[in-house]
């Protein structure tokens, strides 16, 4: 019994390390599996590594950050270290947000998510453009960015209730 | 003004240098592992190439593992669509039975004086894929994502695979091996952006590149002449130009869409392959 309580409060506090880990090994493309609804797949990896950088850092080290890209670059089949850098700069950038934010509201960190996501991909269009030759689907890059960024207050709503909970449980 | 400049500069090096209270590597550091990364990648030298063999190894068969959960949901999402279209189906098939029947005394017909015809000209049988030695492999992963479209493989360098093999499901043509690592594949399908198969059309022998673009029902036609009126319904072959794959291997189809648009599909589905047959493409006929 103890020890599944352990397991529990393990799975708890460790909540965004696993999924990121878990989204990256899983091939999980927002709702691309589900082709009624494929078009509105989204990136959930950006969207925890923003938020957690974000709003409580203590809990995704940048270690793990670059782990789960270097696992995702593995999984897509592109050239090993592209997806951490691009997770990196997402999460320099946030790191800086959070530094430069005086008071936090949801609505204005989900608006510096744009310039935030707007980099990171960028730094990702380079290398894939400079020192690959793949192509991609430019079209469903775009709409996978749109919604990573339209569907970020309903993710903000479950991490902060489960953090808060998490955190409220420890105290 | 300059403290504002200072204060700009003073949150990006802290943003960048400074390790949080649970972190133990800077940005910085681990930027610029990634950029090396990158580098070392891109060189290809002997040891990162045997690195990343193990690493793929390593990765696909927790991949395999932690795709379960996801493979399982589309295949319960597969059965109550099935389970729906059951019963239209089964009115369907029963009409197409009674239609087969009908002409399968035409097809012994056609077939027999086939066989008489081909002794008259003294051509071989032709071959099927089930003649030709094939490594069969079971689809692992399936990346179906806006950067690529493969698939994974559970058989590598191991079983006798090696990287540019051709693919096959259900005797269509599917794609390219891209990659082969010691116990794994990957598989570049002919709907991904960066599959270029040299084809020719049925009834015309025109010559050109089937391209991928993402779709299955949404392949295209390249370097195609422009005085070439393309209609429905025409099967394309490989053409055997790049000297790997033979020719006369059936791959896509054209047909009209409901907004009646002239588009080509796949005559394979590749994303709902789960038993696949891997080959040196030498299938001649």
């Amino acid at each position: 019994m103890n020890i599944l309580k352990l397991i529990k409060e393990f799975f708890l506090n460790h909540l965004a390390v696993l999924a990121l880990y878990f989204i990256s090994f899983s091939t999980f493309e927002g709702l691309n599996s589900i082709q009624e609804v494929a078009i509105f797949s989204f990136n959930l990896q950006m969207i925890i590594v923003y938020f957690y950088v974000l709003k409580f850092p203590s809990h995704l080290g940048n270690g793990h950050i670059f782990l789960a890209g270097i696992f995702n670059d593995v999984v897509i089949g592109i050239p090993l270290g592209v997806s951490s850098l691009s997770y990196l700069v997402l999460s320099f950038f946030t790191n800086y947000i959070r530094n430069a934010t005086l008071r936090s509201r949801m609505s204005a960190e989900w608006i510096t998510f744009i310039p935030a996501l707007f980099f990171s991909n960028l730094i990702y269009f380079i290398i894939i453009n400079n020192f690959t030759h793949l192509s991609f689907f430019y079209v469903e890059l775009l709409q996978n960015t749109f919604f990573t960024f339209l569907f970020f207050p309903i993710f903000y709503y479950i991490f902060n209730y489960h953090q808060t909970r998490v955190l409220k449980d420890n105290a | 003004m300059a403290d504002n400049r200072d204060d700009f500069i003073i949150a990006l090096r802290y943003a960048l240098l400074k390790k949080g209270a649970k972190q133990k590597f800077s940005l910085f550091f681990l930027i610029s592992f990634s950029v090396l990364i990158i580098f070392l990648d891109k060189i290809s030298l002997p040891i990162t190439t045997f690195t990343r063999s193990v690493l793929n190894d390593i990765v696909y068969q927790i991949s395999f593992v932690a795709s379960t959960p996801g493979k399982v949901f589309n295949y319960l999402n597969d059965e109550k669509s099935e389970h729906f279209n059951i019963v239209n189906t089964n009115i369907i098939l029963k009409e197409e039975i009674e239609a087969l029947k009908s002409e399968r005394y035409d097809a012994l017909f056609l077939m027999t004086e086939n066989t008489i015809l081909k002794q008259a000209l003294k051509l071989g049988s032709a071959k099927n894929l089930g003649d030709e030695a094939s490594i069969r492999a079971k689809v692992a992963l399936d990346h179906n994502s806006p950067y690529s479209k493969s698939l994974s493989i559970n058989k590598g360098k191991k079983d006798g695979i090696i990287k540019g093999m051709t693919v096959f499901s259900q005797s269509y043509l599917i794609g390219t091996i891209i990659e082969a690592n010691y116990f794994t594949a990957r598989v570049l399908l002919i709907t991904d952006l960066n599959s270029k198969i040299p084809v020719v059309l049925q009834d015309t022998g025109v010559n050109a590149i089937l391209a991928g673009a993402g779709k299955k029902t949404d392949l295209t036609l390249e370097y195609l002449p422009d005085d070439i009126e393309l209609l429905p319904n025409k099967i394309i072959y490989t053409s055997g130009k790049d000297g790997f794959l033979s020719s006369g291997l059936p791959v896509a189809e054209t047909y009209l869409n409901k907004k009646n648009e002239f588009k080509i599909k796949s005559l394979a589905d590749p994303q709902q392959a789960s038993i696949v047959h891997v080959t040196r493409g030498q299938f001649n006929k």
